[in-house]
């Protein structure tokens, strides 16, 4: 992996309010490395070493985007809902913004049922299927689409298992990282100083709590998705 | 050059113990193969003259506290991007197109670029019926060269309001008779679905079994699993395996000829066969343990 030039600028990463952790009765011993100073109750984030790990993720993100591997990207909280979203479409990458469906990537087979059922559906309602129904099996048709399409419509591309799976909230996501952790495929989550450092393959110490900050990471890693894919399509 | 660099300055910043990830053939894994895990690089470094045994050398605090962010320079006319929420919006059409050119239609159901809105359908009853873990209606008996052997079926009953709910537990034991074997346990409302089910988990955890020319094992060990002991010695070639129930028939499928074994603990068949699996996955080829320690075999049996 070559280094390259993701400019990371630790001024904006302070704007952005990254370096911000969570209360210090909340922390997790193992984040002692990454964390710089406490200041009123609360962790400082050591940014550093973030931008370090930042840079190595972007590298490595760059690097699989050029061999055409598939990226998901996890975020549930309601603040991180819509930039996971606008993030993954801008990257066009899968993206799970609403809850993550225990056994989604474990019980792929069963997902993959519903992904199926999905994809009937649209096509029904695009051929109109849902007019020539009583009133009643057309409305429990059309609520059936709708709850399909809040929790899968980011994967509805999806083919087979992700290759790289980015988390935006550990504590949050636990579910997710479990999954991952058992099926072998590589993360990459942005950890907050109440979170396990060792479960992520890397892990970004970064504040989860604002917006700015989980927008400033994002941008940095669709950056990364777009260039890496670009290369992919100018080389194949 | 700039690799080993590379993986030498990622290995120092992940405080990771990548053991705990034992992936098998079995299971769907996607191979991170273009990145070594940087813990399989260690051990085989084992030199003479590194005489201070360093544990966790990459994951010392110092040198993380030591690691400066040098980000190699801009490019010249470097001008960074929008976010991704600023910049024009792009209509659904133009998303679909891209995703479609990316991924194919897969599962939208509707296609942009006038593809089959059907691929997926025809994809599944090809290929990968087994592949995911999706179920074939029609098995064959003995797929992938495993052989499958029931240690036990038992009639299990969880009692309910209106009567007596019963099922079927089936404790199946797979391998192919070259090392490979792994135990399941699956409970169904028959005993044919049961065995199935249970032969699909036995093939989740497969253990290899290190063994020599001579069909046995490299020496002994004892394994244990819940109130299940086993002991597991090895034999001289012409003993067969000599072993009760569970271990018997686990020696068996892994394909070792020779050998002795004993349940010493409790007589549950599931937990024996897991202690042999436990017993069996601490054993080491002799060499393995010679590369490791960086000594010459013939220190070994000294």
């Amino acid at each position: 992996m070559t280094k390259r030039y993701w400019n990371i600028d630790l001024e904006e990463m302070m704007r952005a309010g990254v370096h911000f952790g969570h209360g210090t009765r909340k922390w997790n011993p193992r984040m002692a490395p990454y964390i710089s100073a406490k200041r009123k109750g609360i962790h400082i984030i050591n940014l550093t070493r973030t931008a370090r790990f930042l840079s190595e993720a972007c590298d490595l993100v760059f690097d699989a985007a050029s061999r055409g591997k598939q990226f998901l990207i996890v975020g549930t909280k309601n603040k991180a809902a819509d930039l996971v979203s606008r993030a993954a479409i801008r990257a066009r990458c899968h993206y799970v913004n609403k809850k993550w469906l225990g056994g989604m990537l474990t019980n792929w087979s069963t997902t993959e049922k519903r992904l199926h059922k999905f994809r009937d559906l649209r096509t029904e309602q695009k051929t109109e299927g849902f007019h020539r129904l009583p009133k009643r099996d057309a409305a429990v048709l059309k609520r059936q689409l709708s709850r399909l399409e809040t929790y899968l419509g980011g994967i509805k591309y999806m083919t087979g298992l992700p290759d790289i799976v980015i988390i935006i909230d550990q504590q949050e996501e636990y579910t997710a990282l479990r999954e991952c952790i058992t099926l072998g495929i590589p993360t990459i989550s942005l950890i907050d100083t109440n979170c396990n450092p060792d479960l992520a393959d890397i892990s970004i110490p970064a504040n989860d709590d604002a917006i700015a900050s989980i927008r400033f990471i994002l941008n940095k890693l669709v950056f990364a998705i777009c260039e890496g894919r670009s290369s992919y399509i100018q080389n194949s | 050059m700039a690799t080993t660099s590379a993986l030498s300055s990622l290995s120092s910043l992940s405080l990771h113990n990548t053991t705990s990830r034992i992936t098998t053939s079995s299971r769907p894994t996607i191979s991170f193969s273009f990145l070594k895990r940087p813990s399989s690089l260690t051990p085989l470094k084992a030199s003479s003259d590194q005489t201070e045994t360093i544990f966790f050398e990459d994951q010392n605090p110092e040198i993380t506290a030591n690691a400066v962010f040098d980000p190699p320079s801009p490019p010249e006319g470097f001008v960074p991007a929008p976010y991704f929420d600023e910049g024009a919006d792009e209509t659904e059409a133009e998303i679909a197109t891209a995703y479609e050119e990316l991924y194919g239609p897969a599962y939208s159901g509707e296609s942009m670029l006038g593809k089959d809105v059907n691929v997926m359908d025809s994809k599944l009853k090809k290929g990968g019926g087994g592949g995911i873990g999706g179920q074939k209606p029609k098995k064959e008996k003995i797929r992938d060269g495993f052989e499958e052997r029931v240690v036990q079926v038992r009639r299990v009953t969880k009692v309910v309001k209106g009567g007596k709910q019963l099922k079927f537990r089936a404790i199946v034991v797979v391998g192919d008779k070259q090392g490979n074997v792994g135990v399941g346990c699956a409970k169904a409302k028959e005993v044919v679905a049961a065995v199935q089910k249970s032969a699909i988990d036995a093939r989740r955890n497969l253990v290899q079994v290190p063994m020599t020319k001579y069909l046995t094992f490299p020496h002994r060990s004892e394994g244990d699993y819940g109130a299940a002991k086993v002991m597991l010695r090895p034999a001289s070639p012409g003993t067969g395996v000599i072993a009760g129930g569970a271990v018997r028939i686990v020696l068996e499928m892994a394909g070792v000829e020779n050998a002795l074994g004993k349940q010493l603990g409790s007589n549950n068949a599931l937990n024996n066969a897991r202690a042999t699996l436990a017993a069996v996955q601490q054993m080491r080829q002799f060499k393995d343990v010679a590369l490791e320690r960086g000594i010459p075999m013939e220190e070994l049996w000294k």
